[in-house]
């Protein structure tokens, strides 16, 4: 069952790019709303814990995929609680619930080393797959999104939150609620991106087992310049680079696996080093500053 | 991370400490693994010979500590066994080796044996399988139920006794079916599931209709070869079976409960002697029952040449030509021993490049 080499290697990026979309536009309505969260690392992992935990229990994997989400939304809300309510600073908060996630995710994982989850039923379509149905949806969750964001006034109010909390405040918005809205919404996307990795593709959980994924994720949100649809590209490319030399290794290609192993670490920087020139920064202006009320 | 596993070992081994120190009627054994012992790999053997071990000789208490990291912090784990009266401890990951050899000089009325190292004390001794000939029947095993002549092998890191797996696998396969290729794919690091799984299916898109491994844990690159109805070869548990009912043909398991045995009934009498012991096939590793899919004719092949290995036959015996066309092994030459550890090379038949 040869298949040719573009299509495995476009396949494979795609699956491997799903639930770097999934955390990454998790972390992108976020930022939107004017919250960095670098603890996405922990919350993909609480998510891969608790996608394996529900669907060994129930026996059904989107209910996997369903608690996960639901899962990492409360943690979210904790960490909103601090960063908001609190006022905490972001970035350290953020590397908090990052610990947070890998002890918490050890937790509920440790009585399901080893278990055998049944794995998303996969569809093929317009010649692409067969697929789970997480990996189709994100076509139409980024669009959803890009649709929340740039055409409701929800999204207006949210962007507003995350460009100046005082003016969207004075324009008779409550900046503290839509920021806890935000963190919800991406608290669900970052544990559907968490339990793509266990319940779709490994349908096991292991320690640990993001590997760093939610800091690509991370590097993903700047590559796309807050914006879900160019996401979508973002994911497949870095998905693609670790799927590329995989492939080019089961195709023998003539190189060192040492080399190999560094493509998609070298893909990154190349593609953070060229996005650099670009014009000018659309990050959100009040991104990672708390708000701290009008007195 | 691993401050907060420690924190938890601490806090249980404080919880426990009580209660198990009371109770020793002979023997007090502990044992630290580097990961979970449900993993169907390299953990869970280590934790079935125990048992083995528990199982043979009464009286004998086991302690037991998953997930130690390969850091100080496992000296400080084993001394806490040591003060709830362990008296031989099994250091089971690589990394654990200096850990060990510390306190084996700071408790010389303890015995310490750890798994794949090569320090020495009076109290301090070290085993491993012999892996590598072991891995020249799983490769009859491919060459005779591949159906497009092309395997797959998932490496973790390329060292040499990883590399010489492979070498021995395609020499087996080779040896039924001179058309059978082995291609490779190196992931990295020794458990990265989602590459694992990636991996995998690469090698299934580019052909591969039989898969093998030399990770952690053998779970992933199995449940993905069998999602893609590809036959797949285990490594580390014979357990791993259970994970691809219909294309699983056989695999290679650590059976350490005899050596575990031995090594506890010498402490009980006092007769420990330290040593580096390697053994192969029959002794520290057995393979696992065959998958419904292999053919009575098949099994019957592949048992006779484990036989063959088990009894002194080197799969590595010159004349052994690598990849690139250059005779490495010379006639009436054969590597076996430490050599197991130097290849940086793949013998003919393997696809990839080993350095």
């Amino acid at each position: 069952m040869t298949v040719s080499f573009a299509a495995a290697v476009l396949s494979s990026s795609i699956v491997s790019g799903t639930s770097l979309f999934y955390a990454a536009s998790g972390e992108l309505v976020g930022e939107r709303a004017g919250v960095v969260n670098l603890g996405l690392e922990g919350l993909m992992l609480i998510g891969a814990a608790e996608g394996v935990a529900a669907a060994s229990l129930s026996g059904n994997p989107y209910v996997g995929v369903a608690a996960a989400g639901l899962a990492c939304l409360l943690a979210n809300l904790i960490f909103g609680f601090l960063v908001i309510e609190r006022r905490a600073n972001q970035l350290a908060t953020g590397l908090s619930l990052m610990f947070f996630g890998f002890g918490a995710s050890a937790l509920i994982g440790r009585a399901f080393v080893g278990a055998l989850v049944p794995g998303l039923p996969r569809i093929a379509a317009a010649g692409l797959g067969p697929f789970d149905i997480v990996v189709w949806l994100v076509v139409p969750t980024a669009l959803l999104l890009w649709g929340l964001l740039f055409r409701t006034r929800w999204g207006l109010a949210l962007r507003a939150v995350g460009e100046d909390p005082a003016a969207a405040f004075a324009a008779g918005r409550r900046p503290k609620l839509i920021q806890f809205q935000a963190l919800a919404l991406a608290g669900f996307l970052a544990g559907v991106g968490g339990a793509h990795l266990s319940v779709g593709l490994t349908q096991t959980w292991d320690e640990g087992m993001t590997s760093g994924r939610g800091f690509i994720a991370i590097a993903l949100v700047i590559f796309s310049k807050w914006n879900p649809l160019w996401l979508i590209a973002g994911a497949l490319v870095f998905g693609g680079a670790e799927a590329l030399q995989l492939q080019l290794q089961a195709r023998g290609a003539d190189v060192s696996p040492f080399l190999m192993t560094m493509v998609p670490y070298l893909l990154t920087l190349m593609i953070l080093a060229f996005w650099g020139w670009s014009r000018r920064s659309v990050a959100p202006a009040a991104l990672g500053r708390n708000y701290f009320g009008v007195e | 991370m691993t401050r907060l596993r420690f924190l938890i070992f601490a806090l249980l081994l404080i919880l426990f400490a009580g209660p198990a120190a009371a109770a020793d009627p002979t023997l007090t054994v502990g044992a630290i693994y580097v990961g979970s012992t449900n993993d169907y790999g390299y953990n869970r053997s280590m934790h079935d010979g125990l048992m083995a071990m528990k199982a043979a000789i009464p009286g004998v208490t086991v302690l037991e500590a998953e997930n130690v990291p390969e850091t100080a912090e496992a000296e400080r784990i084993m001394e806490g066994m040591i003060q709830q009266g362990a008296k031989l401890l099994f250091a089971t990951s690589f990394g654990h080796q200096e850990s060990a050899f510390n306190l084996a000089k700071k408790h010389p009325d303890v015995v310490f044996e750890h798994a794949g190292g090569w320090m020495q004390a009076p109290n301090f001794g070290n085993f491993f399988g012999a892996t590598q000939a072991a891995w020249y029947p799983m490769g009859v095993a491919a060459g005779l139920m591949t159906k497009t002549n092309t395997l797959g092998f998932v490496v973790g890191v390329p060292i040499g006794y990883a590399i010489g797996n492979v070498n021995a696998f395609a020499l087996g396969a080779r040896s039924v079916n001179p058309k059978a290729e082995v291609r490779v794919v190196v992931i990295g690091s020794w458990s990265d599931k989602a590459k694992e799984a990636a991996a995998t299916n690469a090698l299934i898109d580019q052909g591969a209709d039989v898969v093998a491994m030399h990770v952690d844990s053998p779970a992933t690159v199995i449940q993905a070869a069998e999602n893609r109805g590809a036959f797949s070869i285990g490594f580390q548990s014979v357990e791993a079976r259970a994970l691809a009912p219909k294309g699983w043909i056989t695999g290679l398991g650590f059976t350490w409960g005899p050596f575990m045995t031995d090594t506890a009934k010498s402490v009980m009498a006092g007769t420990f002697k330290p040593a580096m012991v390697r053994e192969g096939l029959g002794e520290m590793i057995a393979i696992a029952p065959f998958g419904s899919a292999v053919p009575e004719s098949t099994q019957a092949t592949v048992t006779a040449a484990a036989d063959k290995v088990a009894k002194g036959f080197n799969p590595f015996t010159g004349p052994i030509t690598d990849n690139t066309g250059v005779v490495r092994i010379k006639e009436g030459e054969a590597w076996g021993g430490d050599k197991m550890g130097n290849f940086d090379w793949y013998v003919e038949g393997v696809i990839g490049k080993a350095k």
